[in-house]
């Protein structure tokens, strides 16, 4: 019992890493990525490869995974943002099919069989506490780090390009910078909570950065309140509990899938339209997707409207 | 390798399978242009439409006419659903494109999940079988469903044609296309507009999803992993707004797919339409277009000559400069 609460718990400190990177993204830089879980994928094989195939050390091997979902994301949103951040969630939508579809059908990533055989980061008896430990500390770093970065000078250029690109550009500022830096710095994140997993979990498979992974993704952080500082790590406890409250309904496989996929699209929904600031997204500090009020030339429309 | 014959055969079985990229494609263009909303949710009306028609023929043993009005009444259904529960509500809070976006993606998870929860995440084809008679014309073979699915397709897309150049309805949803505040103030429905919009959309999905099922077997993510990647290239290639084009984009999207098959592995066949979004992003985020030639105007009626007219073309004038600024 004691082994099963500690690797939920791991489980919900790694989702909590991942959500709070997606948050930087999504709540604070307003840029809706589907690739997210792909960068945690990149992460996850960069790592477990090295280790088990290079004898790179665990540690090394973890950052060099982080190392490598920043480069790949740079590679992805460079295009995408050029043109209009509109087109983001379209090439990310291509990218994360394009890079799950590789990794299914290439060979040393173990296909569609999986990844195996990846080294461990924590052995003996104390493996589970100090996996805990490292994954705490792996999440709080993320939390905090996330908090000093957006409520800083940073932070408030981040909002500044999130509400309107055109004022921020007219101070002297590159909006397209800050955007791939945050969109990097984010994927940065995500692959080392990826490779976090991967020395945890020992077994990686493609089916696991599907789409699927992305509307679990986007739950967490639409749910816990997006650009908020702690709604993401709300998010990320109940969708990772959520599931193991239905698991012991002790159903099959076949449908414990799908069901999940029904849960979290639902939530979102509701959450959309009964409270889109998210559980901690307060209506005063504008959290939530409410934060996003949309482009500046959205925004006029709707003040001459009102007008 | 390279022989007529080959070539032929790949050119006409490219054809006839772009028959339903086509229709997907001009109908996430359809919504595209006249709602203008990146229609994520569209594979949701493409599995509301296939797994209709699967439990009508497969479970309860229906006419094929039955299934498919059943399966027409249902999708319709749900687009309306989409358009009047989401889209509207969206619009009158004024929310940020991010959340459409959000809501159209989870939209089509959430048809996905419930497929697989309902029908099981294996292939199913909507018919017993998929094997239909082929003729021989010279070198190339010609199934009966590859003449059904382009004749199918050129009546469904004739129709639209028809239905956007030479019907009241057509024209009223080109004007809110242009430009929504200005078509209001003329006294165009637009609510009215962007439901018609999203119907016919939902009828182009049923055709698509009837002919896909009766051509191969289809898992509940194929149309979002799969056909809306082939749709929003098709859209972005042939430039917002132009919603046939996009179908003929479709079209030549598919050819490039089939021909690959001589190049490369059929496994990685699909990487060829992941590689073209990154070209069509990086290339042509406008839509490939011909430069048109720039035609003189002719002139205008003299005020003095018509007063009717010159009235006629001021009060749209007027009314047009007290308008807001418009979201591009």
């Amino acid at each position: 019992m004691t082994e099963y609460i500690s690797i939920l718990l791991v489980l919900a400190l790694i989702n909590v890493a991942l959500a709070v990177s997606f948050n930087l993204v999504l709540g604070y830089g307003g840029l809706v990525s589907i690739a997210h879980p792909v960068f945690f994928a990149l992460g996850a094989y960069t790592s477990g490869l090295l280790a088990r195939d290079f004898g790179v050390p665990v540690p090394v091997a973890i950052l060099a995974g982080g190392a490598m979902a920043m480069v790949c994301s740079v590679a992805l949103s460079v295009p995408a943002l050029r043109v209009s951040g509109d087109y983001m969630v379209i090439t990310s939508l291509g990218f994360q099919l394009a890079l799950v579809h590789i990794i299914t059908n290439v060979e040393f990533t173990g296909a569609a069989g999986g990844l195996t055989g990846i080294p461990s980061a924590f052995d003996g008896a104390l493996r589970s506490p100090m996996a805990v430990g490292a994954a705490a500390l792996l999440a709080l770093a993320c939390i905090f780090g996330v908090r000093w970065l957006m409520h800083g000078p940073y932070g408030r250029a981040v909002t500044a390009m999130r509400n309107d690109e055109q004022a921020l550009a007219s101070l002297g500022r590159s909006p397209m910078a800050i955007k791939v830096t945050l969109f990097a710095l984010a994927c940065g994140m995500a692959g080392i909570a990826g490779g976090f997993y991967a020395h945890h979990f020992l077994y990686l498979t493609p089916e696991q950065f599907s789409t699927f992974a992305s509307t679990a993704l986007l739950t967490m952080v639409v749910v816990g309140g997006a650009a908020t500082t702690w709604g993401p790590v709300l998010g990320a406890f109940l969708i990772t509990l959520l599931p193991e409250a239905i698991r012991f309904l002790d159903m099959p496989i076949s449908v414990m899938a799908p069901l999940q996929g029904v849960l979290f699209s639902l939530l979102v929904l509701v959450f959309l339209y009964l409270r889109p600031q998210g559980l901690l997204g307060g209506s005063r500090a504008g959290g939530g997707v409410a934060a996003w009020r949309g482009t500046g030339a959205e925004r006029r429309a709707a003040v001459e409207v009102k007008a | 390798m390279f022989t007529a014959p080959i070539l032929l055969q790949l050119l006409w079985t490219g054809l006839a399978m772009s028959s339903a990229y086509c229709l997907f494609a001009v109908a996430f263009a359809l919504v595209l242009k006249v709602n203008q909303v990146w229609n994520f949710a569209q594979p949701a009306l493409f599995v509301a439409a296939y797994y209709t028609m699967f439990a009508a023929w497969q479970w309860l043993h229906l006419p094929t006419v039955a299934g498919l009005a059943l399966a027409l009444v249902f999708t319709v259904a749900v687009a309306m659903a989409l358009e009047w529960c989401g889209f509207r509500i969206f619009r009158l809070r004024r929310s940020a494109s991010l959340t459409y976006f959000i809501f159209t993606m989870v939209v089509s998870q959430l048809a996905v999940s419930l497929a697989e929860l309902f029908f099981g995440t294996d292939n199913k084809t909507l018919t017993d079988t998929v094997m239909s008679p082929i003729h021989l014309v010279g070198p190339v073979a010609i199934s009966e469903w590859d003449m059904i699915a382009i004749a199918t397709t050129v009546v469904l897309v004739a129709a639209l044609w028809f239905v956007m150049t030479c019907t009241r309805l057509g024209k009223q949803m080109t004007a809110v296309a242009d430009n929504p505040e200005l078509a209001s103030i003329y006294g165009i429905n637009v609510a009215r507009c962007y439901l018609h919009a999203m119907v016919l959309a939902a009828v182009l999905m049923v055709a698509g999803a009837w002919l896909i099922g009766t051509k191969a077997p289809m898992v509940p993510s194929s149309p979002l992993n799969q056909f809306l990647i082939f749709a929003v290239i098709a859209a972005l290639l042939a430039g917002i707004g132009r919603v046939f084009a996009a179908g003929v984009a479709a079209v030549v999207l598919s050819l490039i797919q089939a021909f690959s098959i001589l190049v490369i592995p059929s496994r990685w066949q699909i990487m060829v339409v992941y590689v073209l979004i990154v070209v069509c992003v990086l290339l042509f985020p406008q839509g490939v277009r011909r430069k048109a030639r720039r035609k003189p105007l002719p002139p205008l009626p003299s005020s003095a000559a018509n007063p009717a007219t010159s009235a006629t073309l001021a009060a749209p004038a007027a009314a047009n400069a007290n308008l807001p600024v418009t979201t591009p």
